[in-house]
């Protein structure tokens, strides 16, 4: 027998009669005024299985031991049974507006009695347990879901490591660009970041920028299609072998677009995008399509100066390694073609960044690319 | 003098309160709490004071202990000052109300005083 009631009445007649007629069925516990019965609600932080209260009393009454139970937020926890001499409807309806459940009224009928409290007890034994169940239930799905997140982004970043790899192996063929595509992910980066800075028109944001990063290894993919003796020759290309070399981009996206399915839409555009237009020029003579201005998508146009800035930087097949200033000077006039505007204003800003991380000449991944 | 023979004499309800405490021996013993109890006491006073609000408080307890003791008689003198006194003033039936709860309540003390010297 563990539900335990609380009779409060300040008449000790009809707490023992209450208490004569509970007792068989309860553990009963009496308070003989508002104040006392605060403190054992208090004490036993409202765990009882109900609350039979009377509403005239000195020292705090019926009421205000409503209200403060409303303070504290046991209302709702304890069936609350009024024990009322009234048949007043307002008084009774003040109750109900309060959140007492039901009334026992004098002269006391132990039968009805028994039947109210234990009504009134199960349903909240019901109500309370169901209540638990489903806080637990939610507990349960909140921490599946987190599970899920931990998982979701575990696969991103395995996913950027297989975007790596692939980019790598494309590396490995070219011999000489190294570090290549760890670079040209840290300046995409380091140049998109200003640029959503400076150009908020361009609705570059921190997830748009992860994604232009993360995809941008994949931009020379298509080279893995190009013969040794064209990607390996030491020196200029014919204009025959420079053909074949620029077909890298749409060999590049058709290989892409060949393993959709394993990427979402965006990943798979993005990288598209980039793989096929990182060799457009803003003034349209650039290739494979020609694109002009903004008609190039943006990915591509940082991939691009990235890509252009890393290769003049670094020391190639067919040529030596461009000093950093010089390099700098020949992207802003418009030596190795012309760029946006924007993103060239974004690439003088970003100078110093750009510097320190060509002079690092770091092997490691860059952390932020994640 | 039983139980029954009290309730008799005091004009209650010996079925009820049977009903509600099952034994003669329970009966006794809330009958000998019922002495115990100041509401009628707390009425007086307030009656004298003319202090109506409480004396309606006062009223309105006796009515619900005598209720629960099944003094049929007593509960029906309570209600009806109850009733006059709800507005918290008195008129002139308050008195003659105010004197039937005394000879009510006079008669209940009595019998149960005679029980309790009956009991030893």
């Amino acid at each position: 027998m563990n539900e335990e009631i609380l009779v409060v009445d300040d008449e000790e007649l009809n707490r023992d009669l209450l208490q004569a007629i509970l007792e068989r069925e309860y553990r009963v516990d009496v308070a003989w005024n508002g104040e006392l019965a605060l403190e054992k609600l208090r004490e036993k932080e409202g765990n009882y299985a109900a609350l039979l209260l009377d509403l005239q009393m000195p020292k705090m009454d019926g009421f205000a031991v409503l209200d403060e139970m409303k303070e504290l937020g046991y209302i709702d926890k304890i069936p609350i049974l009024i024990i009322s001499g009234e048949n007043a409807v307002k008084i009774e309806d003040r109750c109900f507006k309060m959140g007492v459940s039901d009334f026992i009224h004098k002269p006391f009928e132990p039968m009805l009695i028994h039947r109210r409290v234990r009504n009134m007890v199960d349903l909240y034994f019901y109500k309370n347990t169901l209540e638990q169940k489903v806080e637990k239930q939610t507990n349960t799905l909140k921490e599946q879901y987190d599970l899920l997140q931990v998982q979701a982004e575990k696969l991103g970043q395995m996913n950027n490591k297989i975007i790596d790899i692939l980019g790598t192996v494309v590396e490995y063929r070219d011999l000489e660009s190294g570090d290549h595509i760890n670079r040209v992910k840290g300046y995409t980066e380091i140049l998109a970041k200003h640029a959503m800075q400076m150009y908020p028109e361009y609705g570059l944001t921190e997830e748009r920028i992860n994604m232009i990063v993360a995809a941008s290894p994949l931009h020379d993919i298509g080279k893995i299609a190009i013969p040794d003796g064209i990607l390996l020759k030491p020196g200029r290309l014919t204009e025959e072998e420079f053909e074949c070399m620029k077909t890298h981009t749409i060999k590049g996206c058709e290989l892409l677009k060949s393993i959709r399915g394993i990427w979402d839409d965006d990943y798979c555009s993005t990288s598209y995008d980039i793989c096929r237009h990182h060799h457009e020029k803003y003034d349209g003579r650039g290739y494979p399509d020609g694109l002009k201005g903004e008609e190039i998508p943006l990915s591509a146009q940082l991939v691009s100066i990235a890509d252009v800035y890393d290769a003049l930087v670094s020391k190639r097949v067919y040529k030596s390694a461009f000093a950093m200033d010089e390099a700098f000077t020949m992207i802003i006039n418009g030596e190795c073609g012309v760029f946006s505007p924007k993103l060239l204003e974004c690439f003088k800003h970003a100078k110093p960044e750009f510097e320190e991380l060509a002079a690092s000449g770091y092997t490691e991944q860059p952390e932020s690319a994640d | 003098m039983t139980v029954k023979n009290c309730y008799e004499q005091m004009g209650g309800s010996y079925e009820e309160i049977l009903s509600r405490l099952m034994t003669d021996d329970r009966v006794k013993k809330f009958l000998f709490k019922f002495l115990n109890g100041d509401s009628f006491y707390q009425l007086c006073s307030a009656m004298e004071e003319k202090n109506y609000e409480e004396a309606f408080k006062a009223v309105h307890t006796l009515k619900g202990v005598s209720a629960n003791m099944a003094f049929t008689d007593l509960t029906q003198a309570c209600n009806k000052l109850t009733e006059n006194l709800r507005g918290g003033q008195a008129d002139n039936e308050t008195e003659g109300y105010f004197e039937e709860i005394k000879k009510s309540y006079e008669l209940v003390k009595k019998t149960i005083e005679d029980l309790q010297a009956q009991e030893g």
